[in-house]
Order: structure tokens, then sequence, then C-alpha cells
């Protein structure tokens, strides 16, 4: 393959050159074994009507059943949703979001009122909801130190926190990066009549998270110092791995239309049951056209309110079965013997020899 | 650089010197004249006009060494002071290795990068190392890279310690050499000090340490015998000469002296061309004079030459270019869609970073405020890695590329070239591959190429020594009209010398009644005419007898050696019947005649040539007559025979019946000179060999002139056996739809009845004969053939659907034969078109009498012309030229020795291993490779679209969910073990039914297995099944809290395994490593994915287990698989049930043999219909 085999020309050991084309003429027999003669025992599955049919029909007997349970649970999840972003900017601020949301002077306080549809069962989530908001964009994702995060000598490791890795003066943040320094900070308070529903904002978060990820000893420092305020502040004297709505915030969404869990409420709601929410809308979603909603769901085993599932089971189930029936009937409108040398192409044009 | 093959009847290399130095001036016949380079010349394409198949690397040897050969011709080029030293040409050292210590690093990545894979490879990973443009981290980016450079160069190195060990070795070997200022000391030096111009002692069994022109031997005449195994790889002795000039000049004085001008370095190791300037006298040398490196000296206890060439100028370092670099089909075709690929990508890259700036446009107000985004770095007040929308779409399209390369494999190279090595690796591991006779194993020598082995459509054969054993047998012979052939008893004939028994090696049948004759004879016309034709067998060829010592002290064997294995045959023949060539040196051969021994001297010898096509001797008898002994074809020798009307018409009919069974013929004549007519031809033969201008021509007349008025003796047989299962072999591969064409340089009627007996010709076909001596006639039976062909066709393609087939559907079988002469009229003119059209409507095509580069050309004729694949498959030096033109080139490592299998892709050891190579592992290879490369386009197309579709829901900036690690070793580690594993082991078929019925090897033919088609199916399976992983979890995570590494981990595990799941649809055999791979593959990714969730610095710690914990999770996976699958599985059982192929159906032979036991009995007859 290589032109080693000139220096092996007229010497008598290596090199592919002559001496190695002697050798070549006494190699050994190849030794016979079920693998070099690629001979191994093998199954060899054939797409037998029968099988065609079987899968089918094993699929969609499987799916179909499935789908229902799938859709049944997601019927049974009861959601509230309520959108706020736009009611809560008072009349005359309409046509300036932008700068009632960064007027500070301005109470953001609001109040919504929602009606229980249906029976809730605690525990009952709830979530905040943002449309539009792009968690998941490359410049936002990159921001951020999980080294800072997890050791508390590492405060100075700011690298790829841009833009917002220190303060004016070069003091390293902590939590750096546009993720922690965007924290949502909308605040609900929920009451039924004159019953305050306790929101329990414990174990929102990740157990992984809290215990390896956001260290004990680490505290807020030098956090939303800067130029332009971000979202929510960090009480300093709270070690990251207390400070769940962070944690929970900086597992950063999948989607541009994600939730976070804001807590948990431990109480039944009745259906036509009306809850008054007291929130703080502090957080700026204008600017981006952003929309902000909260969410009260009950949860199954399956999740929360989403009819898809079920339904694309429902659907695959169903075309299975069809493609089932379909294929018998055309096996039997034009059957095939398997394996009959007549269909050889040669057999069937015996002109073309 | 191609030997012709010694034709039938003569041998093409130089003569001994005529007689003794006092009776003969002495001086050299030129070099024999060769027939390939004599009157034509082959067109060799220019590879830069070959753009149909422009990514063929053109063998560079063949222009090359024309080119040489016309240099050749200014001798003057170099000027060699005998005896002294010259440091102005090359010294002796070589050098194969490619790097030293130092140079290693910066030229091994030059060779590597100069594949374009790698460079693109590099762009990729230069472009991600831009802060700006950095998608993955840098470790992560350079790490594949660094990976593929890493192996490579390790193999390398290894490769090149290797060659350096057996450099230093070489170089570091003793020869003697002549001191300087002394004129018998030959002390030791080192092979890399030698120089040109040095004089070197080499004695037997010695190697030559560079080419040498012969000064002096041990022999008084000259004579030198060398081995040139090492070179061409022939294994027979080669006779060299030293001048008389040189060599009476050394054993008087001892001293030598001269220049000796010669050729410039050139790689024909048949020619050389120099003169030596002694004593203010030009003496000629040629290439009988000249030793080569490499070569051994044999049965001559010294020699002393001067040194011409040295080193890397050496001829067997200049020959010394690997085999020309192939590329497969299959590869080229791959260009095809690695450029579709590309546009994909661009098209991808485009929209991507259009949009991303669309998306920039409509929020250019909000960017600053915007949480997500904030586009100022208030620390400094500027603007943070934001340089506007133009820089920023130019940005993201840089982005894009880094992030979707993928879908132009390059991984897929590596694995094809791991593919090709376990191909390659079975293929050797074949038992039916191996042969016991030569203890051959099969060699892929070319491992790029294995693919193509599934597509041949053209298999050009040499004959003698690939479909023959080139192991001539005497057969029969035919005396003065009287034909003996009852050849019976083998009685061993020996004759006593010394009081030593010497045996031929070789004891040939005699005929009984032959034999008697003889030995009565001497007292009749008839016997006298017997001993002639056995004396002129004996003395008329260029055989050297050597005595080899037996085990039996008082018994030696006679070995003849000599460059014909026809001359041999006849030699042996003439000593079992009792004429014994005992010994040959440059003036006279000893024979024992009947237990008798004669001196006969050799007065003078013609030389074979193919114009003249016989070769004649002058012979001084004892009884002091002199007779002129000739043999050759009949064709020649029937036209200067003197006129003996009824022995000559019987002569010619045996000569009918040899040659239409088969068997290799010769013409044996004989003429008694008077003293008037030899003094003439004595004084004209000095006249020419002294000549220094036109000697070839001279002699040539000279022998023309004394060739006349042949007494004609008779007529021999010679068979040259079939090899085994040739017949079986041949029709099998017609069958398979492959042409077989058969290029010999044998006569016409030999290579019909060759044809006949290998089964390649049969009596129902029409034959086409084009055996034309002038470019006009050629042209006028070339049309004439093509009107023939098309009233055959007007009249059978009636009722024929298929007209490509028609030639064969309607009963109307073509055969063409044409005739070397007619070639060198056809090939290289205008009427190759119309040889071309001929020969692809007839289905058997014979060569016959074609030059080496005349086989070359014909391969080129279908190969520049069609797009189907060529096969040449040969085992002499002059089939080099052939196995290098041919798309594929296969050597048979058999009696021919070393040249063809150097220059071959693969090589074996029977004609007949073409059949399982071509139709199991070609099939299997084509099949697997075409597979492999249309799933990789697939995977990667799939990954790259999932990649691509998440991109429209990150504000088009190719954030990827999946993280990337996972992206990295998605091609690295979770897909490609099993596409590996399944090229190389799966097979569509087993191996006896592939045998069974060749026409299955129809589909790599028709490019069933890899075509445009199957490309765009597998695109469009590539885009639903991407749609489903991707928006299935989409709809179902739709306003959920799911994060984006657990959204990630889940699309990848999905699309990792959807694609197996494809792969595991397709795989034909299950065994036990193909499971273990697929399911392993599936099962490492998970492991993977889990192993990338624990580390906790990467932001998707404890995503995996979060996952996994919820139902939905393990619900969208199954709807993901199932949905992803049902198209796939829909046109698989479709197409498999109500359009299958001819593979489908074999498979279900396979399977339910037992099944159609019944009606098994009539079904092969109908196949083989």
């Amino acid at each position: 393959m290589d032109s080693s085999n000139a220096a092996g020309t007229s010497n008598g050991g290596s090199g592919d050159g002559d001496p190695a084309a002697a050798a070549r003429r006494n190699t050994k027999m190849p030794k016979y074994s079920k693998f070099t003669q690629q001979e191994l025992p093998a199954c060899k599955p054939i797409l037998t009507p029968k099988w065609v049919v079987s899968v089918f029909f094993l699929v969609g007997v499987i799916f179909v059943p499935v789908g229902v349970v799938s859709l049944l649970a997601a019927r049974d999840v009861v959601e509230i949703i309520d959108r706020y972003d736009d009611a809560c900017v008072p009349v005359n601020m309409t046509d300036n979001k932008l700068g009632y949301i960064q007027n500070e002077t301005i109470s953001k306080e609001c109040t919504r009122t929602l009606t229980v549809t249906k029976d809730m069962k605690q525990p009952i989530f709830v979530y905040y909801q943002l449309d539009n908001f792009y968690q998941n964009h490359r410049r936002y994702v990159k921001s951020r130190n999980d080294a800072q995060l997890r050791d508390y000598k590492k405060a100075n490791q700011t690298t790829s926190c841009e833009p917002e890795r220190t303060t004016a003066d070069g003091k390293p943040i902590v939590p750096c990066g546009l993720i922690a320094w965007s924290l949502f900070n909308d605040t609900y308070i929920f009451n039924r009549g004159n019953e305050n529903l306790t929101v329990d904002k414990k174990d929102i978060s990740w157990k992984s998270d809290r215990e390896h990820k956001f260290a004990k000893n680490v505290y807020p420092s030098n956090f939303q110092n800067g130029g332009l305020i971000g979202g929510a502040k960090l009480d300093s004297s709270i070690p990251l791995s207390d400070q769940e709505d962070l944690i929970v915030w900086m597992r950063t969404a999948a989607l541009p239309t994600f939730r976070k869990l804001y807590g948990r409420i431990y109480v039944d709601l009745k259906e036509n049951d009306t809850i008054t929410v007291k929130l703080d809308n502090n957080y700026n979603t204008y600017s981006f056209g952003g929309k902000k909603k909260l969410v009260l769901s009950t949860a199954t085993w399956l999740g929360g309110k989403n009819d898809f599932l079920g339904f694309a089971y429902l659907i695959v189930g169903g075309l299975c079965i069809f493609l089932a029936f379909a294929f018998t009937l055309l096996y039997v409108i034009k059957p095939r013997k398997l394996g009959d040398h007549n269909y050889l192409s040669w057999n069937r044009h015996p002109a073309g020899r | 650089m191609s030997s012709e093959r010694p034709l039938l009847d003569a041998t093409a290399t130089t003569p001994p010197t005529p007689a003794a130095a006092s009776r003969l001036p002495p001086s050299q016949p030129e070099p024999p004249v060769r027939a390939d380079h004599l009157g034509f010349s082959v067109e060799v394409p220019d590879p830069f006009r070959r753009s149909r198949r422009d990514n063929r690397d053109q063998p560079p040897d063949l222009s090359a060494s024309r080119r040489e050969l016309q240099e050749g011709g200014d001798c003057e080029s170099r000027a060699v002071v005998v005896g002294e030293p010259s440091a102005e040409f090359s010294g002796n050292a070589i050098r194969t290795a490619k790097y030293s210590a130092l140079t290693f690093l910066p030229r091994n990545l030059f060779e590597q990068f100069r594949r374009l894979s790698y460079v693109y490879f590099l762009a990729i990973t230069v472009l991600n190392q831009l802060p700006q443009v950095a998608v993955f981290g840098r470790g992560a980016s350079v790490l594949p890279l660094a990976f593929v450079l890493f192996v490579t160069a390790v193999k390398d190195a290894y490769e090149d310690f290797r060659r350096h060990r057996s450099d230093r070795r070489e170089n570091n070997r003793l020869a003697a050499v002549l001191a300087p200022q002394t004129a018998s000391e030959f002390p030791p030096k080192k092979w890399k000090h030698i120089r040109v111009g040095d004089v070197v002692r080499v004695v037997s069994s010695e190697t030559l340490p560079a080419d040498m022109v012969l000064l002096a031997t041990s022999d008084s005449t000259g004579v030198a015998h060398v081995q040139t195994v090492n070179l061409d790889g022939e294994t027979n002795l080669k006779t060299r000469y030293a001048k008389q000039e040189t060599q009476l000049r050394f054993s008087h004085n001892g001293g030598v002296g001269g220049i000796l001008h010669c050729e410039r370095p050139n790689r024909n190791i048949y020619g050389f061309q120099a003169y030596l300037e002694i004593d203010g006298k030009r003496v000629s040398l040629g290439p009988s004079n000249i030793v080569l490196r490499g070569c051994e000296l044999k049965n001559t206890s010294w020699a002393i030459g001067v040194v011409v060439y040295a080193g890397k100028e050496t001829k067997v370092m200049l020959n010394n270019s690997g085999p020309p670099s192939k590329r497969s089909r299959l590869e080229t075709q791959l260009n095809r869609e690695t450029v579709i690929l590309s546009i994909m990508l661009i098209g991808m890259c485009t929209t991507a970073s259009v949009l991303a700036g669309i998306w920039l446009l409509n929020h250019r107000g909000e960017l600053e405020f915007t949480q997500f985004f904030r586009e100022k770095d208030y620390t400094t007040g500027k603007n943070y890695n934001y340089y506007g929308v133009g820089m920023q779409i130019f940005i993201t399209f840089l982005m894009a590329v880094i992030v979707y390369q993928v879908i132009i494999p390059i991984s897929l190279y590596i694995s094809m070239e791991m593919v090709r090595l376990g191909q390659a690796y079975f293929m050797g591991a074949d038992k039916d591959l191996y042969d016991k006779s030569s203890r051959s194993k099969f060699q892929c020598r070319a491992l790029n190429i294995n693919e193509d082995l599934g597509q041949i459509k053209y298999v050009f054969s040499d004959k003698t020594g690939t479909l023959t054993e080139n192991k001539m047998e005497f057969q029969c012979a035919s005396i003065h009209g009287v034909d003996y052939s009852s050849g019976k008893d083998t009685r061993g004939y020996s004759v006593v010398v010394d009081d030593l028994l010497w045996t031929p090696k070789v004891a040939v049948r005699t005929d009984p009644q032959l034999f008697k004759l003889l030995r009565n004879g001497g007292t009749n016309v008839e016997g006298k005419l017997v001993l002639d034709f056995f004396l002129a067998l004996a003395v008329c060829n260029t055989i050297v007898p050597l005595v080899v010592d037996t085990r039996d002290p008082r018994q030696k064997l006679i070995d003849y050696q000599g460059e014909s294995p026809d001359e041999q045959a006849l030699a042996y023949a003439a000593a079992s019947y009792g004429i014994v060539l005992v010994e040959r040196t440059s003036g006279y051969v000893v024979i024992d005649v009947l237990g008798d021994r004669q001196r006969f001297d050799i007065l003078g010898l013609h030389e074979f040539d193919s114009d003249r096509k016989r070769m004649s001797v002058i012979v001084g008898c004892p009884d002091s007559t002199v007779k002129l002994y000739a043999k050759g074809a009949d064709s020649s020798m029937f036209g200067i025979t003197n006129k003996e009307l009824d022995s000559v018409r019987a002569t010619e009919a045996h000569l009918h019946k040899y040659s239409s069974l088969g068997l290799r013929t010769l013409v044996v004549g004989m003429r008694e000179l008077s003293q008037p007519e030899y003094e003439e031809w004595q004084s004209a033969y000095e006249n020419a060999s002294t000549a220094v201008l036109g000697r070839g021509n001279l002699l040539r007349s000279v022998a023309v002139n004394i060739e006349c008025n042949i007494h004609i003796l008779g007529a021999t047989g010679i068979e040259d056996k079939l090899q085994d299962g040739v017949p079986e072999a041949i029709e099998s591969l017609r069958q398979a739809g492959m042409k077989v064409w058969i290029l010999t340089g044998d006569k016409q009627e030999t290579a019909i009845s060759i044809g006949y007996s290998c089964k390649l010709l049969t009596n129902d076909m029409t034959q086409i004969v084009i055996n034309n001596n002038s470019k006009e006639s050629c042209k006028k039976s070339l049309e004439e053939a093509i009107a023939t062909i098309k009233e055959l066709r007007v009249t059978s393609t009636l009722d024929t659907l298929n007209p490509v087939l028609s030639s064969e559907s309607a009963g109307v079988v073509l055969a063409l034969i044409v005739d070397g002469n007619s070639l060198v009229y056809i090939l290289e003119t205008e009427l190759q078109e119309e040889l071309f059209k001929v020969a692809t409507e007839c289905s058997v095509v014979l060569c016959c009498r074609v030059a080496p580069l005349q086989k070359a050309g014909i391969v080129a004729l279908i190969k520049n012309r069609t797009d189907d694949m060529t096969l040449a498959i040969g085992d002499g030096a002059n089939d080099v030229s052939m196995i290098q033109m041919a798309d594929v080139g296969i050597g048979i490592s058999g009696q021919e020795g070393g040249q063809a299998v150097m220059a071959s892709d693969f090589s074996m050891g029977q004609f007949r291993f073409l059949v399982p190579l071509l139709l199991v592992h070609g099939h299997w290879n084509y099949q697997r490779m075409g597979y492999m490369i249309l799933y990789n386009f697939y995977k990667n197309a799939t990954f790259v679209l999932v990649l691509f579709w998440y991109v429209l829901y990150t504000a088009f900036t190719l954030t990827t969910a999946i993280s990337e690690w996972s992206s990295l070793l998605y091609t690295v580690l979770y897909t490609s073990l099993p596409t590996i594993v399944v090229g190389i082991l799966d097979k569509d078929l087993s191996k006896s039914t592939l045998l069974a019925y060749p026409k299955l090897y129809g589909s790599g033919q028709r490019n069933e297995k890899y075509n445009l088609n199957l490309f765009v199916l597998n695109m469009v399976e590539a885009l639903w099944q991407s749609l489903v992983v991707i928006y299935i979890p989409y709809f179902a995570y739709r306003q959920s809290t799911i994060d984006m590494s657990s959204l990630g981990d889940l699309w990848a595990l999905a699309s990792v395994i959807v694609v197996n799941m494809q792969l595991a649809m397709d795989i034909i055999r299950w065994n036990w490593i193909i499971h273990a791979f697929v399911w392993g593959t599936i099962a490492a990714t998970a492991i993977c994915l889990f192993v990338i969730d624990s580390i906790w610095f990467l932001p998707g710690y404890g995503a995996i287990y979060h996952l996994m914990g919820t139902g939905l999770f393990w619900l969208l996976l199954l709807i993901i698989v199932a949905a992803a699958m049902v198209p796939h599985f829909v046109i698989k059982a479709f197409t498999e049930h109500f359009r299958p192929s001819d593979i489908q159906i074999a498979r279900e032979m396979e399977k339910f043999e037992a099944l159609n036991q019944v009606n098994r009995s009539e079904i092969p007859m109908r196949t083989l219909s």
C-alpha cells in the first residue's frame, strides 16, 4: 500500500517487498471459525404479513388505552390561569407601561379575584407563567457561573457572567450573570374570604440543586447594585441554598413560554370559591411585550393539564389499528407467496434472460 | 516497464554472444525489439481529459514510462568514468521513510490536512475558537479533531518507523568495492557509501547493491546469471553478459577504465542504452549488459561491474511507486450527496441567521431593558457582545455553521475506513479464497475500493497464468507430416556425466512409436528428420541448463531455466526423447544425443521479434556442416518454407487440429547452409551487429535474408492447462451480468480454442472477427460489423421489451474477436468509437495478440465511455498496465510472481476465486457500504434537524437544549459503533444463495443500494423523525416547568433511540455481536447522559434523574419511537411485500427453504435458463 517495499526488495527481512511476497505465498490456511467465515448463528427476521399485521395491531391495542387513560388524567386536572400584566397597569398608564413599571414611586400593588371552576384537591400548585421570555436565549443561558455558587472561595470567579459580572468598582457580584440578575420578583398573597391561604415555598426547587449546586455558605453580595435593576433583590443574610426562588429561576426554561413553581397551597378548594390575590406587580415584562400569568393547578401522575399526550396516543394507536386492517386487506387482495422463485425479476420477464 | 510475455513461439531475451571471441567481432545484438514500443502506441488518455471518471487517479506509470522511453534515445545524458566514484550523481543510500524525528509533526500534519474532510473539520474548530462565535467550549470542540489526528499520526509514525528500520538495514549492508588506485583490492564498503562509478565485485547469491554494467565475470565468455525475483517476481534465471572488451581487459591486467555514456535514470527495467568508450573504441551496451539493484547473482562465482545508477535512481526504486490510489464508485457518488447536504447546510444557516436578524429588528428598541438580552454592560457602559443587526446576522450564520456542521458527516469517512478494514479482514479470512496449492491467501492491497467489487460490469482477463495455469506441457508433435500424439509412458531419461546421473527435472510423456523411431534412426531419412526435429528443439532456444544437487550424491537434476515456459517445455520434451541439452555457454551448447555427447557451436542467433514472429539459430554441427534451425508461429514459418507440399499440408492439418484442441502450436524448421551462404551471412551479421546506427533493423534484415527456403521439420503442440473451475467461474460471472473479455498475447486460433474450452465461446454464437492490416480495412470491417449487428437487432428486437438485454434475449449471441494488429489502427484513432459500439453489443470479446499497453488501452476504451465498473485480472508483468487502468485490479499470485500482485488492488491465488469474491464479498461489501453511507447521512440529518427546530424557539440564537457534550458524542459514540459493526457484519443473503443465484449480483450493477432516490427517501425520513422527536415533547411540555437540560436530555435520548431503531429495522441478520452493539449503544447513551448530568458545574446537573422519575418522560419516549418509526415500517412492509426486490425474495427463499422444498426441483432449471 505504501512505498515501503523498496527497502525490502533486497533484504531478507521486513518490508512489503518480495520477501514478503514470498511469505505471502506461504501463508497459512485461514483458521476456520463461524466468526471468520461470517456464519455466526443469526436471527433473520422477515416482515411476513402475519408479523406486520400483528405489530400494528399490538401497537394499536396498547396505545389506545394508554391514550384514554392519559386523556382522563389530564381532564382531571383543574387549572386556573389569570393573566394580570395588563390588568394591573393603572388605567392612566396603559399608554406608558414601561414608564409605569420603571417608576419606583408608583405602587405596584394589585388585587385579582379568581373563581374556582371545579373542586381542587390539595396540594394546589402555584405557578407564575411568562410568555415570550426567552430564558433559552444564547447570551442569557451562558451568563452564569456555577463555580461561584458552590464555593464561597470562588466568589471572584465571574467568567462568562457578562454583562453582569462585577459592580462598577470591580467587585464580583454573587450570584453573577444575567440569569440571577433577572430574578422574577412578583409576589402573591392568597385569601379565600378572610381566610389567608398560606403558600408553602419550601421544596419548590430540586433537591439536587439545593444540596450540590448552591452552597450553604455562599451568601449574595453586591447583588442588584448596578445601573439597571433586573429583578428581585436577595437577602444577603440567607445562603444561596435557601434562596429557592433563585434556584428555581436559575433552572432555565426550555421554551419561551414557561411556568415556574411559586409555591404550594395545602388547602382543598371548592367549586365557586372566590380567591383574592394581592400581588406586587414588580417584574418588567412590558419592555419586550411579555405576558405574566398566575396559575393555580392541581397535578396528577402525568403532570399538569395537557391533553396532547392522550390525543397523540389515541391518534397513533388508532392509525396503527387502521394500518393493521389496511394491510390485512392488501394482503388478501394481492397475496404473494413468500420466497417464490417466480417473482425473481429474471423469472418475471423470462425474455430478459 | 511492461514486458511482453514471451509469446508462444519465442523468447524475448538477448541471445548468447556470438560464438568465440576470436571468430566474431565481439559485439552484442541490439536489445530485442519489443512489441510494446514497436509499431504502435496506445493512446493513454490524459488524466485531465478523463472528466467523466475524474476521481479515479490515473496510474502515472503508463504515460511516464512512455515518455521516458523516448527520452532514452539520447545516450549522452550521463557519463560515468569507470573506477572513479563521482559525487555528481545520487549516492546509493536509499530513503523510503517519509519523516524524520524533527520533520514528523509538521509533515505528518501537512499530509493529513491534505484531505478535504480534515480541513473542514479544522475550519469548524478554528471558527469555534472565535469568542463571538464560540458554540462549544474550547476543549470540547478540539477533541474530535485531535483524536482523529492523533490516531492517524500514531499509525503513520509506526509505519515510518518500520521503514526507517529497513532503510537502515539496507543502507548498512556491505559490498566489495574496488579501492581507488588499486587494481584488484575490493575492501568491504557500506551500501550507502557506494557511488556511481564505483567498481563492485559481487559473488554468487549476493544481492546487487546498485544498477551496474557488467565488466567481467568468472565465466571466460562473460556470462552471468541473475535472478530478478525481487524486481519483477519472475523466478527463472536471466542471462547477462559482460562485454568481451572489458572481460578480456580485466582478465589480462585486472585494470579497467574508459568512460561510460548511458541514458538518464528511468524506470524501464527492460531497457538500457549506453556505450563504453574504451581505447578510443565505442562499445555499445544494451539491456543484457546491465544488472539491477535487488537482483541476486546466481550460478556465477563472481561478477564485477561498474555502478551506473545508485540509490533512488536505480530502476527498482524508480519503479517503486505504490499502487495508484483509487477511489471507490460509492465514494465518488457520495460527493453528490455531500454537495446536496452542503446546500442544505447553507440553507439552514441562512434561514436561522435571517430569522435572527428579523427578530432583532423587530425588538430593536427593547433590547436594553429586556432581561434576557440586556444589550449593555453597565460597568463599561458599552454594548456587550452586540454589534448591530447586520453583524449579528453574520455571526449567527457562522455559529449556525458550527452547530449544524455534523449534517456533513465527516465521521463517515472514518467509519468507512474502519468498515473497509473489517471487510478486508473477513475477505482475507475466507477459506474459500485461500489457495491451497500455492498456499496464498486473499489479500486486500488497496483498502478503499472494497465496495467496488459489488458493482463490476466488465471483467478483463489475461489468459496465460490467469485462466490457464501457465504450466506448459508438451503434448504432441507432428514430424514430417506424421502426427505423434499418443504420449503414454512417462519414462525419465538420464544421461551419465562424469559417472554421475543427470536427470531432467521434468519428464514428459513420450510416444513409444516416435521413441522407437528415434532409437533406430540415423539410418533412414525419417529417423534423420526426427533427430533434426529434436535437435532443433534442444538448440533453438535460450534455455540455460542448471545442474542442481539432489539428496542422492550420484544423481543430479537438470533444471532448464529460461524466460519462456514454452521453450522450457520443448527442451524437456527433447530431453525425454533422449536429446538432452547439458550445457550452454555463449559460444556453444553441449547436447547428449542418445548417450553421445556432442558439441554444437552457436554461430549466430536471430532474436524473436513481433514482425518475423520466429527465431532462428545458426549452428556449427559436429559433422562440420552449418545448419539454421528456426521455430516460430505457423503463419510466419509457412511463408518461408521451401516447397514440400505433402508434408507441409499434413503439418498444417495437424496444426489446425492442435490449436482447436486449445494447444499452443509452433512450427520447427531447418535449413542447411552451404559454405558460401554461410560466409555471406557471417559478414552481413558481423556488419549488422557492430553497426552503431539502426542495428536492430540491420539484424532483422540479415535474419530475413537467411531465413528462407526452410525445410519444415514439423510442429509441436503444447498444452496450456486451464485452471480449476475456470469454465464454471466464467459461466457464473456471465450469469451475474458481467461481460468477460479475454485479452491475450496468444494468436487468434489459440485464443478462440481457449475461449471454447472455458465456455466463453459456444457454437451458437455469431463470431465477428476483426483482423486487418490497415486502418481502412479496419474501418471497413467495423462498419460491416455494425451493419450486421443492426440487421440482427431489427429482426430480433421486435419481441423484446428490454432493448439492453436484447442481444442475448433474442438468441443472437455475438462474439467479437479482435486481433492486436487491428487494435493498432483502432485504439489510437477515431475508430475507437466504432469498436466500442461493436464491443458493447457483443456478449463475448476476445482480443488476441495484444501488447501490454494495448490491454490498458482496451480497458480505457470501456472505462472512459461508460459508467460501468471495470475489473482487470492478470498475473504477469504484462498485465500491470491493465490492472492499474481498471477500476479494480486483481493480481493472481501464481507462477509469474510479484509484479502484477504489486500493482493490484487485490490479489488471490486462482481465477475461480473471482466468483466468491465478486458475487459474495463484493455483493456484501457494496450493500453494507451503501447502506452505511445512507444511514450516516440520515442519522446526522435527523440530529441536525432536531437542533434546527429548537432554534425556532430560542429567538434564533442557536442555543442547543442538548448539552454540548451530547452533541459532540452523538456522532462519536451514540450512533457510530452500530453502523460500523453492521457495515462489517450484516449480510443480506447467505453465501450459498448468492452463489446459487448469480443474478442477484445485478443489484450492485444497477446501483440499487445507493442512489439519489434512496438518499431523498432517507432525508424525508430524517425530516419526519426530527419533527416527531421535537414536537411531541414540545406540545406535551408546552406551558410547563420543563427546563432546558431535561428537555435536551429527552431529545437526545429520543433521537438516539429513533436512529438506532431505524438501523435495527434494517438489519437483516441479527447475531449476538450486532445485538450487543445496537442495544449496548442505546444503553451507553443513557449512561453517558447520567454521567453528564452528574457533573455539578454543568447546567444540566441532576436533570436526567428528575426526568426519569416522571411517567410523562417514559410515555413520551414510547410514543416518539412509535410515531417516528411508523412510516419507515409501513414503507418497508409495503415494498417488501408488494414491490419485492430479488434480494428480498431470495431472503424469503432462504428463510422458508423448507416450505418450498417441494417445488424446488423445477426451479433451478428456470433460473438458469
